[in-house]
């Protein structure tokens, strides 16, 4: 599993526009970006390197939550809380492909 | 800022979308073999290395480095960045790609508040 947080200089509105609103995705996520933001909408990313993704949004609570399933394999959380200094993002992204792959690093320095 | 960003010249790691790759098979193959497994044991101890250093540290032909190391690029578990004439090598930091896009992000969120 994958964790980040962050402190964006931003309020939670706008961190959610950020997250949600495909223009603005194209501004930093991907090259070329489509929506359906609501549980069980499609979203599709696309990168100028020719890489594509699909995902399925899984749940949606305005400035405060928003999840999606990668079609490969995968699943990403956002969660937004308020902070003194403007938006917490909390990133969690669990993916079995880098679980085992870590997991598996950790037994093989254990046993090194 | 608590997140660290990958050194310059890491490309993220590109997902193929041929549903012919298994990609756990991938792992549990490249970890499979013992010499795999050295490669692996001195990567995580030094950090960095390049098929030379390698070469003259493990009990293996440089021949067999260079592919073992492309077995474990291709299953993700190690990537190489280029130094100059060298290229070197280390293991795959799960979550870099997301320190990137948190990067792209703030610069976002930057750009619009010191926007027109």
């Amino acid at each position: 599993m994958i964790r980040r947080e962050i402190v964006l200089p931003a309020p939670r509105e706008d961190v959610w526009e950020a997250l949600t609103d495909p223009e603005r995705l194209e501004e930093w996520f991907a090259n070329d970006v489509d929506l359906d933001l609501r549980p069980g909408g499609g979203a599709s990313f696309r990168w100028s390197n020719g890489e594509e993704r699909h995902a399925t949004v899984t749940e949606v609570e305005p400035e405060r939550r928003l999840a999606f399933e990668w079609e490969d394999e995968g699943e990403v959380e956002f969660t937004l809380d308020d902070d003194a200094d403007g938006t917490k993002l909390t990133v969690v992204e669990s993916s079995p492909q880098w679980s085992t792959a870590l997991d598996l690093q950790a037994s093989a320095l254990a046993h090194a | 800022m608590e997140h660290r960003s990958r050194p310059s010249g890491i490309r993220p790691r590109t997902r193929l979308n041929n549903d012919s790759v298994d990609p756990l098979g991938l792992v549990l193959g490249a970890l499979a073999d013992p010499n795999r497994r050295q490669v692996i044991g001195y990567l995580s101890e030094r950090g960095t290395a390049t098929a030379t250093e390698l070469t003259g540290e493990l009990p293996m032909t440089r021949q067999a480095v260079a592919k073992h190391l492309a077995t474990l690029a291709d299953a993700g578990l190690v990537e190489s960045e280029r130094r100059g004439r060298e290229t070197r090598y280390h293991l795959t930091e799960a979550g870099a790609e997301w320190d990137d896009r948190l990067d792209a992000l703030v610069r976002h969120l930057q750009r619009r508040t010191a926007g027109p």
